[in-house]
């Protein structure tokens, strides 16, 4: 399904990688392209598709993402779609919107400047991390939080 | 002698950059790719990450079809001049649970301080190591051995990529 919000943040990025899964070896292959929306189609086109993509069809996913030099400023989406070619054009025709933090209007990672966005965040994986124990069906093992903090003390040491 | 056998600016890519972008493939064949941090186990010639059990997707994906990609192309951060862009295809292994003790994690947490300096003041926090124990501890490791290498010198995808070929030396 189409989503304007998350399609109005793709305009920010300069390019995408393509990803589809080889069916002959079963192995998934990116490249990196430079996509073209085309939100009245709901359709990304790749005029100049690298020659490796060219023959490329079927389930495939567009991840636009970025990050800064200090590994801050995340912003990670992906677009799920089928791959097909139109006159000569490989084109993904849009079946969802994907993001990493479980939001359907915008695209930026929870971080500590934006305390609301981080509790929900928060509150979210704790829910999640519930359902992943309970489908487990055993606990996880306690976390040796002493030995974290002499690990830790360790490193700073070293530096 | 390194176990995995690669040109000099492809393990330079693998060991600078500061994400990948990891592909595993869904239970209708659907692929996903998310921008992961990877640490190259360079003594064992293989890729390590490890995700949290709250958004378990690429492991579950990953035991049930064990054929993943990792591509290396953007070098934001890494300080290479011109590196190449790098395809590694390979097989995954997935543990249940994440030794935190492991040196490959030990390994992954140190360059993920370094790459992002300001998350120590969130990770050395214990109310909140405590209140993100599912995101910082509560990790499932996957590990991947490369089966094929895809090379674009200088990140120009309309060039016909180099194959390296995957020569695992027995130590």
């Amino acid at each position: 399904m189409w989503n304007s919000k998350l399609a109005a943040r793709i305009k920010d990025y300069s390019s995408a990688v393509l990803t589809v899964v080889d069916e002959t070896t079963g192995y998934p292959m990116s490249v990196r392209c430079i996509p073209q929306m085309d939100a009245t189609r709901e359709v990304f086109t790749i005029p100049d598709a690298p020659p490796f993509a060219a023959g490329w069809r079927g389930k495939a996913c567009l991840l636009f993402h970025t990050h800064n030099e200090r590994l801050e400023g995340l912003r990670q989406l992906v677009v799920k779609g089928e791959l097909t070619e139109e006159n000569g054009v490989l084109a993904l025709k849009v079946s969802e919107f994907v993001t990493a933090n479980g939001r359907s209007d915008t695209d930026a990672m929870p971080h500590a400047s934006a305390p609301l966005h981080l509790l929900q965040f928060l509150l979210l994986g704790r829910r999640k991390a519930r359902a992943y124990l309970a489908k487990r069906g055993a606990p996880w093992p306690p976390i040796p939080y002493a030995e974290v903090d002499r690990a830790l003390a360790e490193d700073a040491r070293k530096k | 002698m390194p176990v995995l056998q690669l040109p000099a600016d492809v393990a330079d890519v693998l060991r600078s950059f500061y994400t990948c972008e990891v592909t595993t493939v869904n239970r209708q064949g659907q692929p996903m790719t998310w921008p992961t941090l990877t640490y190259f186990d360079e003594p064992n010639g293989q890729m390590f990450f490890a995700v949290s059990i709250a958004f378990p997707v690429k492991a579950q994906n990953a035991r049930r079809h064990p054929q993943v990609s990792l591509l290396y192309s953007d070098p934001t951060g890494s300080q290479l001049a011109d590196p190449p862009a790098v395809l590694v295809q390979g097989e995954a292994v997935v543990a249940d649970v994440l030794d935190l003790f492991e040196p490959r994690w030990t390994a992954l947490t140190r360059l993920a301080t370094q790459r992002q300096p300001d998350s120590s003041a969130f990770t050395s926090n214990k109310i909140a190591r405590r209140l993100f124990d599912w995101y910082l501890f509560k990790r499932i490791g996957i590990t991947v051995t490369p089966t094929r290498i895809l090379v674009w010198p200088g990140r120009d995808f309309s060039r016909t990529p180099q194959i390296v070929e995957v020569a695992h030396v027995e130590q």
